[in-house]
Parts: structure tokens; C-alpha cells; sequence
């Protein structure tokens, strides 16, 4: 007798469907139950209906998190998404040494978060910093770049363009898709250089633009390893993150409730940001027919 | 016989799959999970006790002599030390997951929120066991610290108190006296003043004394004024008193001496050089600095050549009575978990851990003062820290303070450090203050309310 479908493939999909279920859908679950509760981990939860929720109002920390938060998120996908796109169309190009930088080009993205955090955290020493001792040869006095409110979140920023590694391969890619008669049609009708980058190559690769731009804004609204290594939030709070907040309050305070509910609102203000992205998006993205 | 015309099964094994055999059996045994050394050499028939201590380094192996001790003592129990990093988060995870280890080090500062929670034992379970502890067999401040609500629920595991650290040589070499070292807060800004130097570019080069050096004590300096952080009786925060606003008066005026950006610079370039070669005081460029007995256990490691001293750390000369020295009492602390698995072995353990002779040896290779209230003659005579008297003063101090005894003290702390770098870079401290005691409040008011809700009582 022939076994349903389901039956043959059950054995082969059961351990990612166990390990889905045991360590990501019911902390999901459990996360979202906690939200209503007050929970220090260290005894048990006390349902406390929405009122983690209604302290988030009034919370004057939640405001400045997520104002720091949705700064870098901003800027750093949009900086990272011109960056990459730049580095990509340079690596096109016909010169030696392409596969060289690009491999040189990936390669932090291969390196773990607090190795990363640690080199930038020597490089942005104000005294000993490899970047303040270049600048002092140009005979500029370099700032404290992590001690300044006014330089550290622009710090990190610079500092995450250093793993667009995977987006550049993404345009890479996308790049390379770009049919050579588009150009060549663009050449003859005499559009220049800059000209054919603007109305073939941008809307040709305006879906990984689009994919690209998603992916970092998501990523960058989870920023927590640099700056909890780095500046533990500080100066004056300028660079303590969303997902900081929501650790500490997680394991540091002893409030898992609040954290869990500080988490759930991320999770779907991070939804409403890729969905306006993407709605807005498909109105400059140009998709080719298959 | 094999026909070699038809190879048998073994003989058609090629060399590349040999190989690979060999390479997957020896990959296999590698990664074959096997018990740590430690555990194969336990002896039979001994309860295993797990302990999270935080320590690494020297002072992990100092703490590791005093349980091998433990261990040889008697044949009851085997104490494995397991090093754990962040040691409160995880001990929050593993209670909260229902795993706790037998015996956790804490910090003292985390006695309130585990006895609140009562996710801890209280030591008064044991009053009827053999080696039941004594509180006064602490120092008063350390016995202090050490309860919560009128119960014991920690033993100790050597403590600290800060002290001002100078380097005499440095001293001597703009002509101030090395014997005489600074009282008051204005003998230190002067001292620190004439001690600055910077290099041929204007940049500093070496401090006198800077408040942010470290910045791990933002909450500090209100105590050497006079002023305290915290009311427990009537639960407040009391950061925006006149004493405190004074401290972080001082605060800004440090900075503003030197420049804000400049000394913060400066701070900051050595934010992740402490306990190394580099340390700013080990490597003379900071003449004085805030520091725990500690330092003088790095002073012997990477500068052993070092001429230092240390006293309490000058106070305001508004703060009366300055021979009974004011400062402030850390504790690292031993706490047995609510349902950990072995409680009675496990407070064995704890009390062998409270006899002077144990915290003796444990303090005197961590250069800390004892927390005990009977300190040895040889003690004090053979330790390496040779300003071992002062902490020892300071801790038997009646005027030592120890951090607020809240489980809301660590939100409370994070706001002083925000704090204190606006103040550093200029900001109005009586207006920082207010606000921060605002917000300082909220936070015990809120975890007030939570606890009264839990325990039955109207919020």
C-alpha cells in the first residue's frame, strides 16, 4: 500500500520541525505570555495585563533607545546600501585585482561580532587609534570619536559599512545580470557613462536595492554587540540601543516581562518599516519578466 | 584463497576512502564528549558540587587553592569550581530554567534582588547545622551587606573599598611630599593640578588625578561629600540632596580644569588598558587614581618596582571627623540557589569558606583586606598589598557606606552613569540631578509596587 505524501516526508522534515517548535515558536509564544507579566526569571510570573505595555509610554529611556535605535537604522542602511552599490559597480569593472579586493572586501563579514567590535574599539582610540595617529600626520587633531556625543553613533555608522560584504556580492550579481545590449543600445543612442549607471544599471538592479535595503534596515534595528563592547550606551546615553534596553532589562534589571514586551513592539515596528519599504519600493523597483 | 581476478571486499577499500576513515575516526574521538579532567579525577562516593565563581587569571587560581583545600578537608563533597563570565545573568537564566548550580559568587549588590525573589536560601535554614555562621564574625559593614530584611542570605568572598593610589616617585619628582598625601578634596585638586604635564603638541601626557579614571564608580563620589545615594527606610532616592549635588559639582569642575573633551580623552584612551602593562597608574601616567586593593596585585605582576601608597580617598572638608576613615564596601559574595541540588553540602562548603583563616588566605592573594572582624597579626604583617592597613581601616570604618540595598539599584546605577557624563561635559548638576532622582524614584516606586502586589498587599 502506497503511504500518503505527508507520511513519506515526515521523517525527513521532523528535526528542523522539532527544533522550530522547541527553540523557536513556543519562546515566541512564552516571549508574547510574558509580555503580560511581571517576571524576573527568578520567581514566577505574576499576569500583570498590558501594563509593561502602558509603561513603554512613559518610560523616557524606551524614547531615547528608540530614537538612537531608528537614527542608525536609517542612516546605516541607506549609507550601506549607496556603499556597497559603489564598491560593486568599481568591482565591475575591467581592471586587475577585482577578485582580490572583493575577496579582501568580504572577508569581515567572516569575522565574529566582538573581534570586529574590539579591532574598531583600538582603531577609534582617541590617544593610540590608528585612525587619530593618520590623522595627526595630516596635522588634524582627531576627535574622541566613542567619547563624543557628538561623533560616537556616527562612529558606528561608519563602522558597519565594514561588513557590506554580502550586499556587494548581491549587486555583484545583479550587475552582472544587466543584459550587455542595454548598454550597448544606451551607447549609441549617445548617453554617456554616468547616464547609463542612472537609466540602465539603477533600475535593472533596483530589485537588490530593494532586497539590500531591507535586509540592512532589519539588521541595523538589531544593533547590540558594538555598542554594548564598545560604549556600553554611553556617552550620555547616545549610542544605548533598542536591543540593549531590551537586554538589560531581560538579564541585568530582572524584568523579563518589560523586556519581552519592549521586544514584541520591536519586532512589529521592524514589520511596519519593511512594509512601508516595500510598498513604497515597488513603485521604483523594475522587475523583468521572467 | 581470493581469486585476483574477483577482489574481495576489503581488497577493493581504495587509499582515498582508507584515508578518509581514518581522518572521520580520528574527527570522532576528538569530538567524542568526554567528562572534563576535572570531573575524572573526583574520588568515588563524593556529592558533586557546582560553583559559579567569576574570577579567571590569578585570582581564579587563588580561589581554585581554597577549594582544592576544601576539597582535601574532607570526603563528603567535591567542589568544582566552574569559571562563569556576567555570573548574575546567568544565574538568573539557570533559576529561571530550574538548573541552578549548588553554590553561585555574586556580588553584594545582588543579595536584595535574589532575597526579594527568594530565589535564593536564606542562611537562618541552616541555623541548626554544624558550622551555622555568626554575624559577627564580620566586620559590621560586611555583616550588612550580607543580609536583607533583617535575614541573613550570603556568605562573604572577600571585599573591597576604594582608596586614593598615588605613586610616590612621581610625587617626589615636582617636589610635594610623598609622605604627606592629600586629606581633602582641595588638597587633592591642588596636587593633581601641579602634577598634569602634557607634551611638546599641548596634548596631556600624564594626569594628576582625573574622577573618571576609571568610570567604573560613577555613583562614588557623593559619599566623599558627605551625602548618600539612597534612604532605605523610607525608600528614596536621595541623589539630588545638597551633598550629592555638590560631588557632581566637582565632578564638572575636574573636567572643566583640563577641558571636558581633553580629559575625557584622555579617559578614555586607557578605558581598556586597566589591570595590563599599560594600566595609566602601573604605567605613570596617572600620578593618582581611585583604585581597589587590587591594583596592587597588578603593581606586583607588571611593575613590581613601583614606589605607591594609598590612603582614603580625601573628602570634602565639610565632612566631619576625618580620622575614621569614610569610603565605600563591595562585596563578592557566596549565595546558595533556591532548589539547587545539594543545600546541605553546599552550605558546608559556604561556612568552610567563612573561617578567618580561608578569607586570610583568599584576601591575601587577592591583595583585599579581610572582611572578617579578626584579622592576624601575619596577615596584615605578610600581605602584598602594602597599603593593606588603609582598606582594612576603611572597611571596619562605622563610617563606611555600602550600595542601596534595592533590587532597583542596578537601573538606578545606569541612570548615575548617563549622569555623570553630562555633568562631565558641562551640564547644570543641581538639574541633572533632580531629574535623575525623578526617574531613580519612578524606578523603586514601580519595583515597590511589583513586590507589594506579589506579596498580597495593596500597591
Amino acid at each position: 500500500m502506497k503511504r500518503p505524501p505527508f507520511l513519506v516526508a515526515l521523517p525527513w522534515i521532523l528535526p528542523w520541525a522539532i527544533g522550530f517548535v522547541a527553540f523557536l515558536a513556543v519562546p515566541i509564544a512564552m516571549s508574547l505570555w510574558y509580555s503580560f507579566n511581571d517576571y524576573s526569571l527568578l520567581e514566577p510570573a505574576a499576569f500583570v495585563g498590558l501594563e509593561n505595555y502602558k509603561e513603554l509610554a512613559g518610560d523616557p529611556l524606551f524614547w531615547r533607545v528608540t530614537r538612537n535605535t531608528l537614527f542608525y537604522g536609517l542612516a546605516s542602511s541607506g549609507l550601506s546600501v549607496v556603499m556597497s552599490l559603489l564598491i560593486a559597480a568599481l568591482l565591475e569593472t575591467r581592471v586587475r585585482g577585482t577578485s582580490l579586493v572583493r575577496a579582501i572586501v568580504f572577508i569581515p563579514v567572516l569575522v565574529p561580532a566582538v573581534s570586529g567590535a574590539v579591532s574598531w574599539l583600538w582603531l577609534y582610540n582617541p590617544r593610540f587609534g590608528l585612525i587619530n595617529s593618520a590623522l595627526s600626520k595630516l596635522g588634524v587633531d582627531g576627535p574622541d570619536w566613542l567619547g563624543s556625543t557628538a561623533w560616537a553613533m556616527p562612529s558606528f555608522i561608519v563602522m558597519g559599512l565594514w561588513v557590506i560584504g554580502s550586499s556587494v556580492l548581491v549587486y555583484s550579481a545583479a550587475l552582472r545580470d544587466v543584459p550587455r545590449t542595454l548598454y550597448e543600445s544606451a551607447s549609441i543612442d549617445g548617453v554617456g557613462r554616468l547616464g547609463r549607471f542612472r537609466h540602465v544599471t539603477l533600475p535593472m538592479v533596483s530589485p537588490a536595492i530593494l532586497f539590500n535595503g531591507v535586509m540592512s534596515l532589519i539588521w541595523s534595528l538589531q544593533l547590540f554587540a558594538p555598542p554594548h563592547l564598545m560604549t556600553r550606551g554611553g556617552p550620555e546615553e547616545t549610542t544605548y540601543t533598542y536591543s540593549m534596553y531590551v537586554y538589560n532589562n531581560a538579564f541585568i534589571y530582572g524584568r523579563m516581562g518589560y523586556a519581552s514586551a519592549l521586544a514584541w513592539l520591536q519586532i512589529l515596528v521592524t514589520l511596519a518599516l519593511t512594509l512601508i519599504v516595500l510598498a513604497v519600493g515597488r513603485r521604483f523597483v523594475y522587475y523583468r519578466a521572467a | 584463497m581470493t581469486d585476483p581476478r574477483h577482489p574481495s571486499r576489503l581488497s577493493s577499500i581504495t587509499r582515498r576512502a582508507a584515508v578518509g576513515a581514518i581522518a572521520g575516526g580520528a574527527a570522532l574521538a576528538a569530538f567524542w564528549p568526554r567528562a572534563p579532567r576535572s570531573r575524572r579525577t573526583i574520588p568515588s562516593g563524593r556529592v558533586v558540587l557546582r560553583y559559579w565563581e567569576k574570577w579567571t587569571g590569578p585570582e581564579g587560581e587563588a580561589i581554585q587553592r581554597v577549594v582544592d583545600r576544601y576539597n582535601e578537608s574532607q570526603d563528603r563533597a567535591w567542589v568544582q569550581r566552574v569559571p562563569v563570565a556576567d555570573p548574575m545573568s546567568k544565574a538568573m537564566v539557570a533559576v529561571g530554567g530550574g538548573d541552578p548550580p549548588d553554590v553561585l559568587g555574586l556580588f553584594s549588590y545582588n543579595v536584595a534582588q535574589f532575597a526579594e525573589a527568594r530565589a535564593a536560601m536564606s542562611l537562618d535554614e541552616f541555623a541548626s547545622r554544624p558550622g551555622a555562621i555568626d554575624p559577627s564574625i564580620y566586620k559590621p559593614a560586611v555583616a550588612r551587606m550580607l543580609s536583607h530584611q533583617g535575614r541573613p542570605w550570603a556568605g562573604v568572598n572577600t571585599c573591597y573599598t576604594l582608596a586614593l593610589y598615588c605613586n610616590r616617585a612621581i610625587l617626589a619628582g615636582i617636589g610635594a611630599d610623598p609622605a604627606r598625601l592629600p586629606r581633602t578634596i582641595g588638597e587633592l585638586d591642588a596636587l593633581a593640578e601641579r602634577l598634569n604635564e602634557r607634551d611638546g603638541a599641548g596634548k596631556l601626557s600624564r594626569v594628576g588625578f582625573l574622577p573618571n579614571l576609571p568610570s567604573w564608580w560613577p555613583y562614588f563620589w557623593p559619599i566623599m561629600f558627605g551625602g548618600s545615594l539612597y534612604d532605605a527606610a523610607r525608600d528614596r532616592a536621595t541623589v539630588a540632596s545638597d551633598e550629592c549635588i555638590r560631588a557632581y559639582e566637582w565632578i564638572g569642575r575636574c573636567a572643566a580644569r583640563i577641558s571636558p573633551a581633553a580629559a575625557g580623552a584622555f579617559a578614555n584612551s586607557y578605558a581598556r588598558s586597566f589591570h595590563s602593562p599599560e594600566d595609566p597608574f602601573i604605567s605613570g601616567h596617572a600620578a593618582m587614581i581611585v583604585q581597589g586593593p587590587w591594583l596592587a596585585n597588578f603593581i606586583r605582576h607588571y611593575n613590581p618596582s613601583l614606589d605607591y601608597a594609598a590612603v582614603p580617598v580625601p573628602l570634602s572638608p565639610d565632612v566631619p571627623d576625618p580620622d575614621q576613615p569614610r569610603g565605600m564596601l563591595e562585596a563578592d559574595v557566596l549565595m546558595i540557589p533556591r532548589g539547587c541540588p545539594h543545600p546541605e553540602e553546599s552550605f558546608a562548603f559556604l561556612s568552610f569558606m567563612q573561617s578567618q583563616e580561608v578569607q586570610e588566605q583568599l584576601a591575601g592573594e587577592h591583595c583585599k583586606s579581610s572582611p572578617m572582624a579578626r584579622v592576624s597579626e601575619a596577615f596584615m604583617r605578610t600581605h602584598a598589598n602594602r597599603s593593606v592597613a588603609v582598606h582594612d581601616a576603611i572597611t571596619a570604618s562605622p563610617r563606611v557606606e555600602v550600595l542601596p540595598q534595592t533590587r532597583a539599584w542596578k537601573p538606578y546605577a545606569d541612570l548615575l552613569i548617563g549622569a555623570f557624563d553630562e555633568v562631565w561635559s558641562g551640564g547644570d548638576a543641581a538639574a541633572i540631578m533632580t531629574r535623575v532622582q525623578s526617574r531613580a524614584q519612578a524606578i523603586l516606586d514601580r519595583a515597590s509596587d511589583l513586590r507589594k502586589r506579589r506579596e498580597g498587599a495593596p500597591a
